[in-house]
């Protein structure tokens, strides 16, 4: 028994053929190696199926196989799904710590401390000018200097509480935009759901959808910023995903179930955004603390001025001076002289209204700094998993260049064989057969 | 296997690095060109809240050192007033010493009665001193003389009392009952000052033996009471004022330790911030430098 003549060719070509399609998936991770998303692939080889030559041996007529060059398997596609789930995790929690400190960085520039011409300061001078007023008692520019210092304070207070209430609109109003009908969420998920159903096609053909899968993974990254996601591969390669703590599974299959309520325990941007602006949230409580200072310093002064009341308002977007400058009240006794209300007033400097207001800085800026320190640990730990990704995922230029000097020369070799063959067969065909002729 | 490191690792961690060091040079250079380390409240929160109180409480501080300035004036001012009036006391006391020695006939005693009314006319004077605008002297009726010039000798004022804030929760009242002394005059026989110096003037005109008689006793004597009681007002105003200026000395004192402490809280150490700067600097181009080159080197340089 003996080997077919032309075996030897058909080796060398799928040997070339191999090679070939080897430097076109290194070509392909080199172009896609600052693709956002994109998984290094390698091409699995395998030695094609021998032949079976029977009773090749001469001397035990045993017989062998002979291998009939490499035919390749499939093209792997490098990916970690653990460490997938796992980034997702800490993105979602690095993007709410992110955007709580992003709006609680807002509500603390609102109130613009510490600074010269702000409510503190402001406070102090209100105070001051009632003791300037105790020292002329008559003086009507006196007065008039505690009903501007009043006016100015009330202003002040308008001003911090309004920003406090745009920043909560706002949040509120990206929540909607987020989540709304036409929003990220919605955007992405119905991508998720598409891709599951080509996916799944892919899969039944047989062919590994390697770039949708990579589609789909980037989309669930993006998702994961909005919301804890949470991902189960399900047989027939599509993914259900659970988003935050809607109800329903956000997609399943290639089915889309979105808008769902969330609560702020959806964990990521959208879950911050609803903790925020809750009625208990941090937002609402810097509201309420300064409508007390506000409603402090107004009992507390119109309790000594008790002529009529100085304030009137009992919350910092509706504080106003209620008297006129001839309507001050400087004494409880008769007599343009007299300064004991006057004196109590701006005895009130360090009062519960003061200690109000720095206790609330103190807790805007303690909550500032918090969501900040946690961004900043969160961040690592994300940039740390990151490079565990890229480091599975990721392409390597010099990995691919030796690859690519590897499969060059596999192809040269292959190339070498085939005209190895070919002078073999020249030899057969062109110089025999012509013997007696 | 080893860890595989990707260019793309490389890169982001290099732009880590440079944004980090970036970031805090940012923060130490507006450290040095603001002189401040509390540039926001989330610097430090306890810090911010305590500079606030203590920026009250300067700014507290420097409401009380003026209010006791304003009340040293005003003390100065009434006992530079009471001093003037001590001396006319002691004129008209002279006059009634000499007066009953029997040396005088009715026409220099009538010129005396004159001299008194002047004299009179100057403790009215007085008694209308004014501070800034104020009446010093009418209680808190600050706007009317309380003494009128003329005839009529009723006090125009009232019993108020007029204070300054000189501490937290402490203040001294400034102003002096002066119709404690000087009364309501003649009319209502209250045995006050004004009163007995009507009566004086009265017995001086009358010049009758029981008039001359009444000057050197009971009149001698009602005079001699409001000497006593002018002279225990200009101790009580002597001693506010030594409690002002003692109390000036502490909010001084105190004004220098708050602000210190302030200053401790909120300001830049310009050295220790100035060495931080310039080791920042330094991290920042080790890293410049160090990322440009790594960030270049690749097989594909080796590679022909």
């Amino acid at each position: 028994m003996s080997i077919p003549t032309l075996q030897g060719l058909q080796t060398a070509l799928s040997g070339l053929l191999a090679e070939q399609q080897a430097l076109d998936v290194t070509g392909n991770n080199i172009a896609n190696s600052d693709t956002e998303g994109y998984s290094r692939e390698t091409v699995l080889l395998r030695p094609s199926l021998p032949l079976n030559i029977p009773a090749i041996s001469s001397r035990t007529g045993e017989g062998a196989q002979l291998g009939t060059g490499v035919s390749v398997e499939t093209i792997n596609r490098i990916r970690n799904s653990y460490l997938d789930a796992q980034y997702r995790t800490q993105s979602s929690a690095l993007s709410g710590a992110s955007t709580e400190s992003e709006e609680l960085t807002q509500a603390q520039a609102a109130f613009n401390e510490p600074s010269s011409s702000a409510i503190a300061s402001q406070l102090s001078k209100f105070w001051g000018a009632w003791s300037e007023l105790a020292n002329a008692p008559a003086s009507e520019a006196a007065k008039q200097g505690v009903v501007g210092a009043g006016q100015q304070l009330a202003e002040m207070l308008h001003e911090v509480s309004a920003q406090l209430s745009t920043i909560s609109t706002q949040a509120g109003e990206q929540y909607a935009a987020l989540a709304g009908p036409s929003g990220e969420v919605q955007d992405d998920a119905s991508q998720i759901a598409q891709l599951n159903g080509q996916i799944r096609l892919a899969e039944e053909a047989g062919e590994p959808p390697n770039e949708m899968l990579d589609q789909r993974d980037l989309l669930l990254d993006k998702l994961s910023s909005l919301a804890q996601v949470t991902v189960v591969k399900q047989p027939d390669g599509t993914d259900t995903v659970s988003f935050g703590d809607a109800a329903k599974p956000l997609v399943e299959g290639t089915t889309l179930n979105w808008p769902q309520a969330l609560t702020p325990a959806a964990g990521g941007r959208l879950g911050t955004l609803l903790g925020l602006t809750a009625p208990g949230g941090a937002l609402a409580s810097y509201q309420a603390a300064l409508d007390n200072v506000a409603d402090t310093l107004a009992s507390s002064v119109n309790a000594l001025h008790t002529a009529t009341p100085f304030f009137s308002g009992t919350t910092a977007a509706t504080l106003q001076v209620a008297v006129t400058a001839a309507q001050v009240q400087t004494s409880s006794t008769e007599g343009v002289g007299g300064n004991d209300v006057a004196i109590a007033i701006a005895g009130l400097r360090g009062g519960a209204a003061e200690q109000g207001y720095a206790a609330l800085v103190e807790q805007v800026g303690g909550n500032v700094r918090g969501a900040r320190d946690e961004q900043s640990n969160l961040q690592s730990t994300v940039t740390a998993i990151g490079n565990q990704r890229q480091s599975v995922s990721g392409v390597s230029l010099d990995e691919e260049m030796t690859n690519l000097i590897s499969f060059q020369r596999g192809y040269q070799a292959s190339a070498r064989t085939l005209t190895a063959m070919d002078s073999m067969l020249e030899t057969l065909i062109e110089h025999t057969g012509i013997a007696g002729l | 296997m080893s860890e595989r490191i990707t260019p793309t690792m490389l890169t982001s961690s290099t732009l880590n690095g440079l944004n980090a060091s970036l970031a805090a040079l940012e923060r130490t250079s507006d450290e040095l060109s603001s002189g401040k380390k509390i540039l926001e409240p989330s610097d430090n929160p306890y810090g911010t809240s305590r500079a606030i109180d203590l920026q009250s409480q300067l700014d507290g501080l420097s409401s009380y050192a003026s209010n006791v300035q304003e009340g040293i004036s005003w003390e100065n001012t009434s006992s530079s007033a009471m001093a003037n009036m001590s001396n006319v006391l002691e004129s008209v006391r002279e006059l009634l010493v000499r007066a009953p020695n029997g040396t005088y006939n009715a026409g220099d005693l009538g010129h005396m009665a004159a001299e008194v009314e002047q004299l009179t006319e100057a403790v009215k004077q007085d008694a209308n001193t004014q501070y800034a605008g104020q009446y010093v002297f009418a209680g808190t009726m600050t706007t009317t003389a309380p003494y009128p010039q003329g005839a009529e000798d009723a006090y125009q004022g009232n019993t108020g009392t007029i204070a300054r804030a000189i501490g937290p929760g402490l203040s001294v009242t400034v102003n002096t009952d002066m119709s404690a002394l000087l009364g309501n005059g003649q009319g209502a026989a209250d045995g006050k000052l004004f009163d007995t110096l009507r009566t004086i003037s009265e017995h001086l005109k009358g010049a009758t033996p029981a008039d001359v008689a009444a000057l050197g006793s009971s009149d001698l004597t009602s005079l001699e009471g409001s000497i006593e009681a002018l002279t225990q007002m200009q101790a009580t105003a002597g001693s506010v004022t030594d409690q002002l200026q003692t109390a000036a000395s502490r909010i001084e004192g105190l004004q220098g330790t708050i602000t210190a402490g302030l200053s401790n809280i909120e300001d830049t150490n310009v050295a220790e911030v100035s060495i931080a700067y310039s080791t920042e600097q330094a991290a920042y181009e080790a890293a410049l430098r160090a990322g440009a080159s790594i960030v270049q080197e690749s097989l594909l340089q080796f590679l022909n």
